[in-house]
């Protein structure tokens, strides 16, 4: 899957179960950008793996800051 | 339980529940599979960490933490520390893709504190609390539960002896890097606690009570209310991890519906949540009509949020009878009070302007509205007192302090807090509110302290994430929470001074960059920003910013700048506080 797709995924995640309005671009920071507290990180990982249906593992979200990081995580994780 | 405090621990509740083969934890995964473990298979595994624990010199009283999301390791790792005699001391594992700077500086402290001689974790975490562990150093590490575990000797255990006085857990009541509160209960308090609130519920003929909960076991209601609940009596408990809830909030409901729960507690923005992030489809079959008692705890309670869960949830058989609100305190081992559990919440309407300004309740048909929290459990006493410690007559406002069987040793070697917080063996709860026919209902909080979310945090710690944003007064900014009618949660208000010298560019960045320092710092979102004028916070004579005047302040919108004080000024005042109390006679006599 390319990263666009994927990046359109997580949009869609994004609207649906975070309200999010407006364009979702891989350079945004979870926490500074999309404005995601505690709670809200916890529904975007599960949802990002209900949707891609992968399991993100804790080594892997340590190193997730941006949409980007995500993207590439999943990406490589729908790779494997 | 009659006169006398009970005199047993968690060891012989483990030991009583391992021998009845009806008891036992369900624990679901995320794709709702179950895998049920009975307490005597618990007591077989714990023996084994506790064996483990005895090689490595860990000794009676001696604090071990455990860090480990919900399943069967956590309670190897708990009662496997209670065997050997320790003390367990759970602390939370890091949030899904939050980041952690803020989290290795609080788990240190929390370790520091707690004086943890090691450090139990499941092998993930461990991999991630590495930084922590670094800067605490534990004199024996962190180990995982396979690398402690003996089979050999399991006899090793018999021989620790644990008196009901000796310490049975360190909670924290709130995880912070600045004034971290370990509340140290002994297995006696526990132990009375638990009894406390299973008689609030008995077997009958037709009903054999059933628990369900996604409530973090590092969390007093998750660990005291609901495990140690399940272990005194044999009533089934059905687990799922915090992080699937809050993923999937239906899995909660579906849970209580397929395993028959008939008690089941959360704090309030569980309920909002469900009200958001459940679809129908979701619930497709599921029938909420064996959940009798759906306790609200642990944050204030909002009506809306109430009355809105009832509506929704009643086409899947939830009864509003099933709501209880309670209140309750780690310092207390938990519940303090509990409303009636067969009659649907109560609450009253009371004046808003004399329960601001003198702290009386009186009645009013538009009037604010407050929810009843219920009367104190058999073995409490409750009495709500003025500044000067004197008791306050039903419906005054004054602090809440209260008695009972459950109470904390003290916070865990710190005898200066520990004296703040109980007096002549009663414990001044920092929360205020009155009492009405017998019931208790809560107004605000006189402490220190941001309840979100059923956690609590310390304000310090937000305050300080605003240090450095630029265009705010140095050391002049306040973290409140509180709850307004209509919402459906505590919100997070930041009362912020402008930099005197601060520019017109920071100043209108200001609200944004003090959300943003806030949310990076420690993962909180902020509800509102206030930016005053340098020197508008209330202070002590001493300096210290005074939080929940500020708070009072605003709400009231009185918070202004400073004037400098004239006689002109002083006669103002004396004029306002005469026509409060004007309007307090007269709304007294119509």
């Amino acid at each position: 899957m390319i990263d666009s797709v994927i990046l359109e995924g997580i949009a869609q995640v994004a609207q649906k179960h975070l309200g999010w309005r407006g364009p979702l671009t891989a350079d945004m920071r979870l926490v500074e950008d999309l404005r995601l507290d505690s709670v809200r990180l916890l529904t975007l990982a599960a949802e990002v793996e209900n949707r891609f249906r992968v399991l993100l593992d804790e080594a892997d979200e340590l190193a997730i800051e941006t949409v980007g990081d995500l993207v590439a995580i999943v990406r490589r994780k729908l790779g494997a | 339980m009659p006169d006398g405090l009970p005199n047993k621990t968690l060891i012989d509740l483990l030991e009583r529940a391992g021998r009845h083969p009806e008891g036992g934890i369900r624990f679901l995964d995320r794709a709702e599979r179950d895998r049920w473990v009975g307490w005597a298979e618990i007591r077989e595994r714990a023996k084994g960490v506790c064996g483990g624990l005895r090689e490595l010199g860990i000794g009676r009283g001696e604090r071990v933490a455990l860090v480990f999301p919900t399943g069967l390791e956590f309670f190897e790792a708990l009662f496997g520390i209670l065997l050997a005699g320790a003390v367990p001391v759970p602390l939370y594992p890091p949030v899904r893709l939050g980041r952690l700077d803020e989290y290795f500086r609080r788990t240190a402290r929390m370790l520091e504190i707690s004086g943890a001689r090691l450090v139990l974790a499941d092998a993930r975490v461990r991999r991630i609390l590495g930084e922590a562990i670094a800067a605490a150093r534990p004199p024996l590490g962190c180990r995982t539960v396979d690398e402690v575990r003996r089979t050999q000797d399991l006899n090793i255990s018999e021989a620790v002896r644990v008196e009901p006085s000796d310490l049975g857990l360190v909670q924290f009541s709130s995880g912070t890097t600045v004034e971290p509160k370990p509340v140290a209960l002994s297995h006696r308090a526990l132990v009375s606690q638990v009894r406390a609130i299973n008689g609030c519920w008995q077997d009958t003929d037709g009903r054999r009570q059933s628990g369900v909960s996604w409530l973090p076991l590092y969390h007093d209601m998750g660990l005291i209310g609901c495990v140690f609940g399940a272990l005194d009596r044999d009533i089934p408990l059905t687990l799922l991890g915090p992080e699937l809830f809050v993923a999937r909030p239906a899995l909660w409901l579906r849970a209580i519906s397929r395993w028959q729960g008939t008690i089941s507690p959360a704090p309030n923005f569980a309920y909002a949540l469900c009200l958001t992030r459940i679809s129908d489809a979701e619930m497709e079959g599921v029938d909420l009509s064996s959940w009798h008692t759906a306790l609200n705890g642990a944050e204030a309670v909002s009506l809306p949020v109430l009355r809105a869960f009832c509506e929704r949830f009643a086409r899947w058989g939830f009864r509003p009878e099933a709501l209880t609100p309670v209140y309750g305190l780690s310092e207390a081992a938990l519940a303090v009070t509990f409303s009636d559990l067969a009659v649907p919440f109560r609450s009253v309407r009371v004046e808003r302007e004399a329960l601001a300004r003198e702290g009386l309740a009186l009645e009013a048909e538009e009037g604010r509205e407050i929810v009843s929290v219920g009367r104190p459990l058999p073995g409490f006493e409750l009495e709500i007192r003025n500044e000067e410690g004197r008791v306050l007559p039903p419906g005054r406002v004054g602090r809440i302090w209260i008695q009972g069987p459950s109470l904390m040793e003290g916070y865990l070697d710190a005898p200066e807090a520990t004296a703040r917080a109980l007096r002549d063996g009663w414990l001044d709860t920092g929360d205020l509110g009155f009492l009405r026919g017998g019931e208790l209902y809560l107004t605000g909080r006189a402490k220190d302290v941001v309840i979100l979310r059923g956690r609590n945090h310390a304000p310090e710690e937000i305050e300080r994430s605003l240090e450095d944003v630029p265009g705010v007064r140095t050391g002049c900014a306040v973290a409140v929470s509180w709850l307004p009618e209509d919402a459906d949660g505590e919100r997070l208000v930041l009362l912020v001074e402008e930099a005197r010298n601060a520019s017109s560019q920071q100043l209108e960045a200001l609200p944004e960059a003090c959300r943003e320092a806030v949310l990076v710092a420690v993962g909180l979102a902020v509800d509102e920003v206030v930016v005053l004028e340098p020197g508008t916070l209330p202070r002590t004579s001493s300096g210290k910013l005074r939080r929940q005047e500020a708070l009072r302040l605003w709400l009231a919108g009185e918070l202004q700048p400073p004037e400098p004080v004239t006689a002109l000024r002083m006669a103002g005042a004396m004029a306002r506080s005469g026509l409060a109390y004007a309007r307090y006679r007269w709304s007294r006599n119509g």
